[in-house]
């Protein structure tokens, strides 16, 4: 069961409303998939005719599915990338590669109350949290705001549920945030995940009636996901360049070419690949370098670390 | 692949608790160094290292049902042992899949798995034939088992087991089956947070070694569990070292001598393992126990010359730590005569096939 | 065994009003009250007296200038009043707690039990040093520990009180200090006076 990547295959696609796609994920080799926690996501790796895209989509698929991981993904109007893609080009039989499961949205075991307010197509990690909850009979309200012609995109997945309200923009039933948030119990968690505005909103509120920040969560991907631009790299004492891949770390790459490296914990942690770094600018994504390290731009840990701007010339 | 184990081993009392000489040779030597410092030394688990105790996600060796009597020895004596605090039921079954599928695919001749299907509800038949266990149960429902699942597996696997729950950009030891640990209480730390469970580890905090592990862990990602080596001594092959049960082996500490040492004196190795669990998140922290004698462990000359100098040169805050500091004297005395100064290969691996003579 | 430098005490901090908090509840052990002290408390949580309940448990002293005041005769009250509440508790809550320190814990664990987070309680240790000191070998806890040594009330063993500290039980490690050489115990010194 230890891998790096899932060769999926499209099962079925379907449009749930004119800017949703539903998508139904197996095993290409027809295997059983690695089961996944609520508020989990999956990297697709989706080659477009210009580039290579790497987005991570909520799993909507019940903790623990094996035979299938579903997902919703919204057509992003200007976009020429990603979304793009799984609308237009993506199709049923179609094979992909993808990240093991990852999760930066885990619902907190400890809550006496877990209340969720989704934004739309936010609505899709709480799809899986729901099914999780149901099982371990917790306490739970999930409150869905969208478009007043969406209201019943999403039930096909909330049937039979109950605690779910939905809300859109007219008069009686707009949802009341303020009062919402000020009349939860103690021990209750807060999970938002929808347009930035309206997570921005949500939290500024809960802020002000009080709830303590380690109970309020808001669903984010950005930091932890691998791979970035494309780069060179000049390895000064191999006399050799490398390019380094959009989806391989700098490491793989000089392992790669064939050159030496130390490196032992691959995460960023350890400091064995510390790198005398001779010129250009780092992008530093370790958690060993201090801050005045970082600062002096003289090492990088390339089994994380990208390239900032310019050509990074190591002592390799 | 068959096992000859030897059941009849007891680590207490008699301590008839002897290493086959293949034992001895696949033992995760921990030092590939003459000196000895903390550091991060996790590393990726793979299925290859410089010990065959690497081989496999879950190694099982010729003390398994040994192993397994001492912990339900240490069970019925104290059941505070095993505590799972009650939002862990989840995560309990996670270990309880992945330790079921890792046993049964890496040991076939030992455990087998038959599942009717991989959701909760389904039935599955769980065979043990070295501890003679056949168990029909329902995945996901507690009350088809003899006891809660992270029980039941971790009886019947070797070493100890926390299972933490990560939350709040921390990690908290929520579960644990702590039957061979070295000297920390689990009725005393089940619930601490990864830096207060840590707290009276020395010199580890300056370094800021603890920061920068956690921050490793937290993101540990599903399929890519990790592991590392710690290490302690113990007297006499007792896996039993809980500060509950102090009084009844603190005095051994008391009986080394020079004589005797390379007897009674053992490296007490811990692999421990990280995996991240599917369906909870949790991460999984088994810590399984290797013991060898210096007798056993000198008859690997790079190994004797290695731990003397190793043990010759450890801080003091770490003899008085690990617990060392009565019978150091002796064992360094016992070591001495294994270590001619040559210089010695960095890495642990033996550097032989066969042992040389008591 | 000698103490060790342990890094995971808890810190404790002044008490002062969490004005991001909607209801606020002090609660104070009479014991630990200086005087002086329910004044200056008074004057500290002014802006917040309209939403303020007190609970001043232990002690005849004080009262006015506190908002709402309940007197308690004893801890153990204080664990049955959060126990059981008939007003529940809100997310916005907020609980201010003074005392020796295992009256603190005490009072903390209580309210984490019925769901209080760690950042909704804000504790300040004044008077004794004194620890409460729970047994290893027989698990019993013993209180008003003064000592670097103390003997469990439970086992007899003589206990080395260490650093290390449980919250949610909210005492300290004792280890038996005489274990590898029975019969030689250190010195006792007056440590948590």
């Amino acid at each position: 069961m230890i891998g790096e990547t899932l060769t999926l295959k499209v099962a079925a696609a379907s449009a749930i409303s004119p800017s949703l796609r539903h998508l139904r994920l197996v095993a290409a080799d027809g295997s059983k998939l690695p089961p996944a926690a609520a508020g989990a996501h999956v990297q697709l790796v989706l080659k477009g005719a210009a580039r290579t895209h790497r987005n991570a989509y909520s799993l909507i698929s019940r903790a623990g599915a094996r035979d299938a991981y579903e997902i919703i993904v919204r057509r992003v109007p200007s976009s020429r990338g990603g979304s793009a893609f799984i609308h237009e080009q993506l199709k049923v039989g179609d094979v992909l590669e993808a990240g093991w499961p990852g999760n930066l949205f885990a619902p907190v075991r400890t809550a006496r109350r877990h209340l969720m307010i989704a934004g739309g197509i936010g609505i899709t990690p709480f799809l899986s949290y729901l099914a999780d909850f149901a099982l371990g009979g917790a306490d739970y309200a999930l409150h869905l705001c969208c478009r007043e012609d969406e209201q019943h995109v999403f039930d096909p997945w909330l049937a039979g549920k109950s605690g779910v309200s939905v809300h859109w923009d007219a008069d009686g039933r707009r949802l009341d945030i303020p009062a919402l948030l000020a009349a939860q119990p103690v021990g209750s968690h807060l999970y938002v995940c929808g347009p930035a505005a309206m997570n921005d909103e949500v939290l500024e509120l809960a802020a002000a009636a009080g709830w303590p920040a380690s109970h309020v969560h808001c669903e984010h991907f950005g930091s932890a996901l691998s791979g970035g631009e494309a780069f060179r790299a000049f390895l000064a004492k191999s006399g050799v360049e490398v390019s380094v891949g959009e989806d391989e770390s700098l490491l793989e790459a000089i392992e790669r070419i064939g050159v030496k490296a130390p490196c032992l914990c691959r995460g960023g942690a350890c400091g064995v690949c510390a790198t005398p770094l001779l010129d250009g600018e780092a992008d530093h994504r370790d958690h060993y370098l201090s801050a005045a390290e970082r600062e002096a731009g003289r090492l990088i840990l390339p089994c994380v670390s990208r390239a900032r701007s310019g050509r990074l010339v190591l002592d390799l | 692949m068959s096992i000859a184990f030897k059941p009849e081993e007891t680590f207490r009392g008699d301590y008839s608790y002897r290493n086959s000489d293949a034992a001895v040779l696949r033992f995760p030597f921990p030092f590939p160094e003459d000196r000895y410092m903390y550091s991060v030394n996790i590393e990726p688990h793979v299925r290859s290292g410089p010990s065959d105790v690497f081989l496999r996600p879950f190694d099982v060796d010729e003390h398994y049902i040994a192993e397994c009597r001492d912990k339900a020895i240490t069970l019925e004596r104290d059941p505070g042992r095993c505590q799972v605090l009650p939002h862990m039921m989840m995560a309990q079954w996670d270990t309880l899949e992945l330790l079921m599928e890792s046993l049964s695919a890496d040991y076939p001749e030992q455990f087998s798995l038959i599942k009717e299907g991989d959701d909760f509800g389904s039935r599955w038949t769980w065979i043990n034939r070295p501890l003679g266990i056949e168990q029909s149960f329902v995945f996901g429902n507690a009350e088809t088992l003899p006891c809660e699942p992270f029980e039941y597996i971790t009886r019947q696997a070797q070493g100890d087991f926390a299972i933490c729950d990560q939350r709040d950009d921390n990690l908290f030891m929520d579960a644990g089956m702590v039957t061979s640990q070295a000297d920390w209480s689990l009725e005393f730390d089940v619930g601490m947070s990864f830096m207060e469970w840590h707290g009276p580890v020395p010199l580890a905090h300056q370094t800021g070694v603890f920061e920068r592990a956690l921050k490793y862990l937290l993101m540990l990602r599903l399929g890519q569990p990790v592991r590392r080596l710690n290490w302690t001594m113990s007297i006499n092959p007792r896996l039993d070292t809980s500060p509950e049960s102090y009084p009844e082996w603190g005095p051994d500490r008391a009986s080394v001598t020079p004589d005797n040492a390379g007897q009674k004196v053992h490296l007490r190795v811990e692999l421990q393992t990280l995996w991240r669990l599917p369906r909870s998140n949790a991460i999984l922290f088994p810590i399984r126990c290797y013991l060898a004698s210096l007798e056993d462990l000198a008859r690997v000359p790079k190994w004797g010359a290695r731990l003397h100098r190793v043990l010759s040169t450890l801080p003091p805050q770490l003899v008085e730590y690990k617990g060392l500091t009565r019978y150091l004297p002796a064992a360094l005395e016992w070591l001495a005569q294994h270590d001619d100064g040559r210089e010695l290969p960095v890495g642990t691996e033996p550097g032989i096939t066969t042992l040389g003579p008591r | 065994m000698l103490h060790s430098d342990i890094k995971s005490r808890p810190t404790y901090t002044q008490l002062e009003p969490d004005l991001s908090g909607s209801q606020h509840l002090l609660i104070v052990e009479g014991d630990t009250v200086l005087p002086g002290r329910l004044d200056s408390l008074a004057g500290t949580f002014a802006p917040v007296e309209e939403n303020l309940h007190t609970w001043l448990v232990g002690t005849q002293a004080g009262g006015l200038g506190l908002g709402k005041v309940w007197r308690l005769p004893g801890v153990a009250d204080v664990v049955d009043a959060f126990a059981c509440a008939t007003r529940g508790y809100g997310i916005g809550d907020r609980l201010y707690v003074q005392g020796t320190e295992p009256f603190l814990w005490s009072v903390a664990k209580a309210a984490a039990i019925i769901g209080f987070s760690a950042e909704q309680i804000h504790l300040h240790h004044a008077g004794s040093l004194r620890r409460r000191v729970w047994c290893t070998h027989c698990h019993t806890v013993t209180e008003d520990v003064t000592t670097s040594i103390a003997s469990c009330s439970g086992c007899h063993r003589h206990l080395l009180v260490r650093d290390h500290f449980s919250r949610r039980l909210g005492a300290f490690m004792g280890v038996m200090v005489d274990a590898e050489a029975p019969g030689e115990v250190p010195a006792v010194e007056e440590s948590f006076a």
